[in-house]
């Protein structure tokens, strides 16, 4: 059963070079999607389109089965949709629990502590963490919202091979364990080898890699 | 952990980003104390011209006019009226407009035996004698409001007094006269015989016993071609009693001349106008003189003083407006991560620049509540040092009626009332408000997608 769909979906770079041509997929709660190509390709802008940063040009997002603009792009990013960013994006001026604290429907220090970040180091300004510890809590902040879909961008591209092994660990654990649907956009082969579903995007159609 | 809302946040950023809040502290803090020192000057400018006004006053006498006639032998004739007002009709005026003192004025003359008259032009004992000018306030006539004249010793004769003059310094020093001295007053008349100064009433049957309540210095010279009635040196002020009690003058009538002061120079022509519409005063016998030369002769440049701090006001205005949106839009760009971080988490747009609005008035009302009381400070050390030498000493009526002539107490104009300043604070929170919401709109109106690609 997939919780996420997009049906026939196009976009256009600059409203002349088309990036995603038609595209149709299924996503399904509990696995981790890796989607793989070049950059430029418009691996992000289709993240984008799931998460309800933008809206495709033709076609449909569909989450649960219902057009996501239905209920309005800003209700899905809240409730449907989570974000994991390459450059980990955590409010400077906040701690890491107060940056989980944004959008958390369940307690942050506990989410914390699970993803191996301290209480003490939860209450620390964000900026004193490591890149791994930051991405860590950008994580935390995704679960924290308790959405059903987790698209990470580059979540690895920032951080050194052992982190991003970790970091990896922790979007299957999310995908395996807390059933979450987690697609991850990355150049990584190590992380796509992580993934129960590998797709391709290449000239502008997204290919499943058996 | 408590529940992140746009208050919390604004919270957060205002104490841990200390260096960012303390510019924006700072930056409004100046502006605060600027436009409330420029409209502190704009109010000090309209209460110094307001003062101008009220110290240089202005004036207005009903006066009876002269008769041109030709007689039967085809000889032209000139008649002097004489005024005729009683006190009904006196305060008919006074319910006209803001008229704040009145001061009726009988002529007359007076020999004493305990004064020798200054001696002027053919000189005989016959016709020593001095002119009598009785009133009610002396300060307001028209010799000492214009400074020909000024009290040097003892007070003005006010409409309190009974029994009471005013000698000048030379006839005074004369016959070792001062303050405190009493005489008797007797009535007397010029004429003219045979070339020769008479008195007309050679019988005295009426006196009065008056009291010397001062002494005045001419600041003018007068020439002594004149009889010795007229010289001004021998011109006795007194109280409007004296001239009742020589039989000159009736209780209630003035036959000299009757004088409406009005405070501010700028309400004369208003009030006059209202005066010439009463129907109790025969304006073919009467006429009225107004007197507001001195307001006249610098009216123009008060007009330009104020139009000018209201220019410098406006562009002080503007520019500080101008100035606070620039540094909300460059606070902004600043924010822009956050602003697509809280987007991408699904946090409406009214939340997010409610949380920047919260964050710029908390800072506002802290840095206005500082300047409220600095701007105060520097009013107070700055506005005694500068108005001190500039305010005119206006005559109040406190100090008219205790016959002196001091002014009323300096004040601090450049100290704007409670009221004002909170207006004034008011319209820049308000500044504020539109500079946050135009600068977040800008910011907000992109879509997600667009602000975290020119994030990343």
């Amino acid at each position: 059963m997939s919780i996420m769909k997009i049906c026939q979906v196009t976009c256009f770079y600059d409203k002349s070079r088309m990036v995603l041509d038609h595209i149709s997929a299924e996503f399904e709660a509990g696995k981790i999607y890796a989607i793989l190509g070049p950059s430029g390709c418009g691996k992000t802008t289709l993240l984008s389109l799931l998460g309800g940063l933008d809206s495709p040009v033709g076609g449909q997002v569909l989450f649960q089965g219902e057009d996501i603009e239905k209920k309005g792009l800003a209700w899905h990013r809240k409730h449907n949709a989570a974000f994991i960013f390459q450059n980990y994006n955590l409010i400077d001026y906040m701690t890491p629990a107060e940056n989980v604290a944004l959008t958390s429907k369940l307690p942050p220090l506990s989410i914390l502590e699970r993803l191996g970040i301290t209480k003490e180091e939860a209450r620390r300004n964000v900026l004193k963490l490591s890149g791994g510890q930051q991405q860590r809590v950008a994580i935390a902040r995704a679960l924290a919202s308790d959405a059903g879909v987790i698209l990470a961008d580059e979540p690895t591209g920032n951080l050194d091979e052992d982190t991003a092994l970790e970091i990896a660990d922790i979007l299957k654990e999310c995908a395996h364990q807390m059933n979450k649907c987690v697609i991850v956009a990355t150049h990584a082969n190590e992380l796509a080898a992580q993934a129960d579903v590998v797709l391709k995007l290449r000239k502008g159609k997204l290919i499943r890699v058996p | 952990m408590r529940k992140m809302n746009p208050m919390y946040r604004a919270m957060l950023f205002v104490w841990r980003k200390k260096g960012k809040t303390a510019s924006l502290f700072l930056t409004i803090f100046v502006i605060a104390v600027f436009l409330v020192s420029c409209f502190g000057v704009l109010h000090a400018s309209k209460r110094l011209s307001k003062d101008i006004r009220t110290s240089l006053g202005a004036a207005f006498y009903i006066r009876a006019n002269t008769t041109v006639s030709t007689n039967e032998n085809g000889q032209t004739e000139v008649t002097e009226n004489e005024v005729h007002m009683t006190q009904k009709e006196i305060d008919e005026v006074m319910r006209t407009g803001e008229i704040k003192y009145c001061n009726p004025i009988n002529y007359g003359f007076a020999k004493s035996d305990a004064i020798e008259f200054i001696p002027g032009e053919k000189h005989t004992k016959e016709s020593s004698m001095g002119k009598v000018t009785a009133l009610r306030f002396s300060a307001l006539a028209p010799d000492f409001a214009e400074e020909a004249a000024v009290l040097t010793r003892g007070t003005h004769i006010t409409d309190a007094d009974t029994g009471k003059i005013l000698l000048s310094e030379p006839l005074a020093d004369a016959n070792h006269l001062s303050v405190g001295d009493v005489l008797m007053l007797t009535h007397a008349e010029l004429g003219k015989e045979d070339g020769a100064y008479t008195d007309e009433i050679p019988v005295k049957t009426a006196y009065a016993k008056v009291e010397v309540s001062g002494i005045y210095q001419w600041n003018t010279k007068s020439g002594s071609e004149k009889p010795t009635a007229t010289l001004a040196e021998n011109e006795i002020y007194a109280s409007l009693d004296v001239l009742n009690e020589l039989g000159e003058s009736e209780r209630g009538i003035y036959t000299g001349e009757v004088g409406f002061y009005i405070t501010d120079p700028e309400k004369l022509s208003g009030i006059t106008h209202s005066v010439r519409q009463l129907q109790s005063i025969d304006w073919t016998t009467h006429f009225i003189r107004t007197n507001d030369f001195q307001y006249r002769k610098i009216a123009d440049r008060l007009a330009s003083l104020g139009d000018l701090v209201k220019i410098l006001l406006v562009l002080a205005s503007v520019f500080s407006a101008a100035f606070l949106t620039l540094l909300f839009l460059l606070r902004m760009r600043g924010r822009m991560q956050e602003a697509g971080i809280l987007l991408a988490a699904g946090i409406p747009k009214g939340q997010i620049a409610a949380g920047f609005l919260l964050e710029a008035l908390s800072v506002t009302i802290f840095a206005l509540l500082v300047s409220y009381f600095v701007s105060y400070g520097a009013a107070d050390v700055w506005g005694r040092r500068l108005f001190d030498g500039l305010q005119p000493h206006l005559i109040d009526g406190k100090t008219l009626s205790a016959g002196g002539t001091g002014g009323v107490p300096i004040e601090n104009y450049l100290k704007l009332s409670v009221t004002e300043t909170l207006l004034l604070y008011l319209c820049q929170m308000l500044v504020v408000t539109a500079s946050s919401l135009v600068s977040s709109i800008l910011i907000l109106r992109l879509k997600p997608k667009e602000i975290l690609s020119r994030m990343s």
